[in-house]
């Protein structure tokens, strides 16, 4: 069985090299060859080999609760949402942002007013056309917490959103933010049919249709089993998408979900264990993909709890923790070691790991610490993890045994995913395990995390305020030289307190029969790839 | 007979009221609610409000009970809060699944569990009794889910095959229908074609010490007529009874089953809502669940009385 590391990434990569990077200035693109380029990009590299039509089942182990995208937040309707609805802005795998429903935009100098060129002829599943008011409509819907939705927060920073002509849009954000464009690229973004919550059971119908403008339709959603998805006929990209019909099969057990893959019940299925992929070796007609992600599996200390309130304490547990280990122990090494920042921006934005404090083991300094913190018998305290996320129970294990060296003795407490999510919001989320992902920039990783209230969420309790400037900083500085210094400063800082450890990051894993052709995961782990895949059966 | 019915269906109705009051409270008490669920990391506290308004959480839990109460009896279960489908034709659905399997299970183990149980008990001590016994031991100490993945990974890997993953009701075709189920069913039917053979022998070794089969014995008749006729007979009631509380036990228990197989039951949907915390279907599913265990209950005693004339009186 050949492994791929993410050779679809890499051809992107070269043909990214041909853009400057300036867009992230909000500079539009000129010249037909970075034009050209750029579609390319959109959703993927496309194939001039492939064959239309075909249908493609998708083996899930996560389920979507239901599609009402404004409402429902979570990964599960993350990974499909993006099928059917699209928003403005879409950014590629390095995270560069490129034009999705906007074709094209333009920033003033302090990038607070950022207007947008609609474009045209695009229609809605519904029908309607695509215009600036269904623009406003969704953007001032969703920033309106009193709404119930999801992506309120993300959205605080705009002022007013104005529909100049039908395919104009002026965003006016309090403050500037250079980090806009990658924020409208989250599915928060989408948008959807004018005053379409206004509507009779809107929500409840979002999940026998669809109403965005994306390539594919919701044509059928059964709970507790698939879902199905048709090409969208009157989709504006020509030729996209390449396939007919995409079915969604939730299957809830790995086993059940290995040996349909085995015995081709699905084309393809995403492995949240990656370690799954082991017992697909020696499988012919199967190949493991494999590329960078966008998460994190992180290890969070909440500054108001117990002995954590002291930075001496939180240093010495950062100085036990072996994170290699506890990654082998977690994924099998399906994965990344982490600093301060999360895979696919390691590159384009973090420190070195060599360069941040904090990061390799020291059992004698993690003791001296705590003696010095008043605790020179150690403490004991309690490691949340969550039912449900496999690798957790593995990495506590793990945990356990490199804490108790120094002292810190842990005991498991298993919390199931409504209860630790009470917490979290709560601000009360304790000495925890997480696991979550972020759009590709920096801002958007860090601002609400880590900035202190009520700017930021602060789920943490930092309430750091030399953070708190340079993320103030750092979503104003325009340059990329001038945002990299900040989020430079901004890391060693995190390191350096330790409110949160990084611990490693996992792969995507994905699991295709040989049938499926020209299919590249997107960092963040969503479903845009499938846009541009075909089959050959 | 009547009066018994009536009065049993009365305490029927008491009991799964109060039990609904029990399962309304329990899911509330629980940490957690759908808002969780929804907003997830993401939320704010306007936002947090707005929408247990919109699902009148933001109620005191007697009200919302009275609420959700006057609505039951005029038949109106509500909507899924996830997914806005009435939570009837929800649990139906799933109920139907869940219900065709144990269905299934129970027609397949009685037909094969009993007549292995009357051979076995009337040749007890022989080599057929000893391997039946032994098959017995060997499935009743077999845990149901390690099967069912031993099944499916040995026949998946000898013979590169495994069941349909999308389900397909009966309705739409019967065949599809049934080699979706028919791996799902072995899986469960092995340990209860065991507790069959095993109940049964048991009995048949009693009934066959007693003295009115000694004398049909002595008067020639035949051993097929004894069994079928005069032991299955007498063992009939005990044998109902352990079918009802069989049938109650699978509908409760396949949902482990039905998560391997990406059976859309009732088991998963439960599960699911509970984790959701999408109240109106977990409510809907239990008191689905209790009111199908009740009339399994019913159906065993009413049986009772149509089969032995001595509790008719």
């Amino acid at each position: 069985m050949p492994e791929t590391f993410d050779t679809n990434r890499r051809r992107l990569l070269k043909s990214v090299a041909a853009i400057p990077l300036l867009s992230l200035l909000g500079m539009s693109l000129t010249g037909v060859s970075a034009r050209a380029a750029a579609a390319d990009l959109v959703y993927g590299a496309s194939d001039p080999a492939a064959k239309q039509g075909g249908s493609l089942t998708v083996g899930s182990l996560i389920e979507p609760p239901s599609f009402d995208i404004y409402h429902q937040a979570g990964e599960a309707v993350n990974f499909v949402a993006p099928l059917m609805y699209q928003t403005l802005v879409y950014a590629d795998h390095d995270g560069n942002p490129h034009p999705l429903l906007a074709e094209s935009w333009e920033i003033n100098e302090d990038a607070s007013v950022y207007t947008f060129k609609l474009r045209s002829g695009v229609t809605f599943h519904t029908g309607q056309p695509f215009e600036a008011a269904d623009v406003k409509y969704s953007l001032d819907y969703m920033r309106n917490a009193e709404n119930g939705t999801i992506g309120a927060l993300d959205f605080a920073d705009i002022d007013t959103v104005e529909a100049i002509d039908p395919l104009t849009v002026r965003v006016t954000l309090k403050q500037p933010n250079s980090a806009f464009l990658i924020t409208l690229t989250h599915r928060n973004g989408s948008i959807i049919p004018r005053d379409w919550y206004a509507g009779e059971n809107a929500r409840a119908r979002l999940n026998s249709t669809s109403v965005g403008t994306g390539p594919f339709r919701l044509v059928e959603f059964v709970q507790n089993s698939y879902m199905r998805l048709e090409r969208n006929q009157d989709y504006w990209q020509p030729g996209l998408p390449y396939l007919d019909e995409i079915v969604v099969n939730f299957i809830p057990n790995s086993a059940g979900m290995l040996v349909a893959v085995r015995n081709g019940r699905v084309d393809m299925a995403v492995l949240v264990r990656p370690q799954d992929a082991e017992q697909l070796e020696g499988v012919g007609g199967l190949t493991v993909q494999r590329s960078r992600s966008l998460n994190q599996k992180s290890l969070d200390l909440d500054s108001e709890h117990g002995p954590l309130k002291d930075e001496r304490v939180r240093q010495a547990i950062a100085l036990l923790i072996d994170k290699e280990a506890v990654m082998q122990a977690a994924i099998s090494g399906y994965g990344q070691v982490l600093g301060t920042t999360v895979p696919g921006l390691q590159e384009r934005w973090g420190v070195p790991l060599g360069e941040l404090p904090n990061q390799t083991v020291d059992v004698d300094r993690a003791k001296a610490l705590l003696a010095e913190a008043g605790h020179p018998d150690g403490i004991d305290i309690e490691l949340r993890t969550i039912i449900g996320y496999d690798w957790m129970e593995p990495a506590a294990l793990t945990l356990v045994e490199q804490l108790a060296k120094g002292g810190v003795r842990v005991a498991i407490q298993r919390l199931d995913l409504g209860t630790w999510l009470q917490n979290f919001r709560a601000r009360q989320m304790g000495f925890t395990l997480n696991d979550w992902g972020t759009p590709p920039d920096p801002n958007i990783l860090y601002y609400r995390h880590f900035h202190k209230k009520p700017e930021g969420a602060d789920f943490r309790n930092w309430a750091n305020d030399e953070a708190s400037t340079l993320l103030d900083e750092g979503r104003q500085a325009l340059a990329y030289e001038d945002r990299k210094a900040i989020y430079d400063r901004f890391q060693k800082l995190l390191a350096e307190s330790v409110p949160t450890v990084m611990m490693f990051g996992a792969d995507h894993i994905v699991v295709v029969s040989d049938a499926v052709k020209n299919h590249a995961m997107h960092p963040i782990g969503w479903h845009f790839g499938l846009v541009k895949t075909w089959v050959d059966k | 007979m009547t009066r018994f019915i009536v009065f049993r269906c009365l305490a029927a109705v008491l009991t799964v009221w109060l039990a609904s009051m029990v399962v309304f409270a329990m899911v509330r008490a629980a940490p957690g609610d759908i808002i969780e669920m929804m907003m997830g990391q993401m939320g704010s506290s306007e936002g947090e409000a707005a929408l247990r308004r919109f699902f009148g959480l933001d109620q005191p839990v007697y009200v919302q009970y009275f609420d959700w109460l006057g609505r039951v009896v005029t038949g109106d279960f509500g909507s899924s809060w996830r997914q806005g489908s009435p939570v009837l034709e929800l649990v139906f659905n799933a109920f139907t699944v869940s219900f065709e399997l144990a269905l299934l299970v129970l027609i397949v183990s009685s037909l094969i569990g009993v007549p292995l149980g009357l051979l076995a008990g009337y040749r007890a001590g022989s080599a057929v009794d000893t391997i039946i016994q032994a098959f017995n031991v060997l499935f009743l100490a077999t845990p149901v889910f390690w099967l069912a993945l031993m099944l499916l990974f040995g026949v998946s890997t000898f013979f590169y095959w495994s069941p349909p993953t999308i389900y397909v009701s009966p309705l739409r075709s019967l065949g599809d229908n049934l080699v979706i189920l028919a791996m799902p069913m072995a899986s469960l039917a092995f340990l209860q074609i065991a507790a069959y053979a095993q109940f049964v022998r048991q009995h048949v070794v009693q009934a066959l010490q007693q003295d009115y089969v000694r004398a049909l014995k002595a008067r020639g008749v035949p051993a097929r007529t004894i069994l079928g006729k005069h032991v299955l007979r007498n063992i009939l009631v005990p044998l109902i009874t352990f079918m009802g509380l069989i049938f109650i036990q699978i509908l409760g228990g396949v949902v482990v089953i039905e998560s391997l197989f990406g059976l859309p039951g009732l088991g998963r949907l439960l599960v699911n809502a509970l984790y959701a915390r999408d109240f109106p279907v977990v409510q809907g599913a239990l008191v689905m669940v209790l009111i199908s265990a009740i009339a399994v209950n019913l159906l065993v005693d009413i049986l009772y009385r149509a089969i032995d004339p001595r509790l008719r009186s």
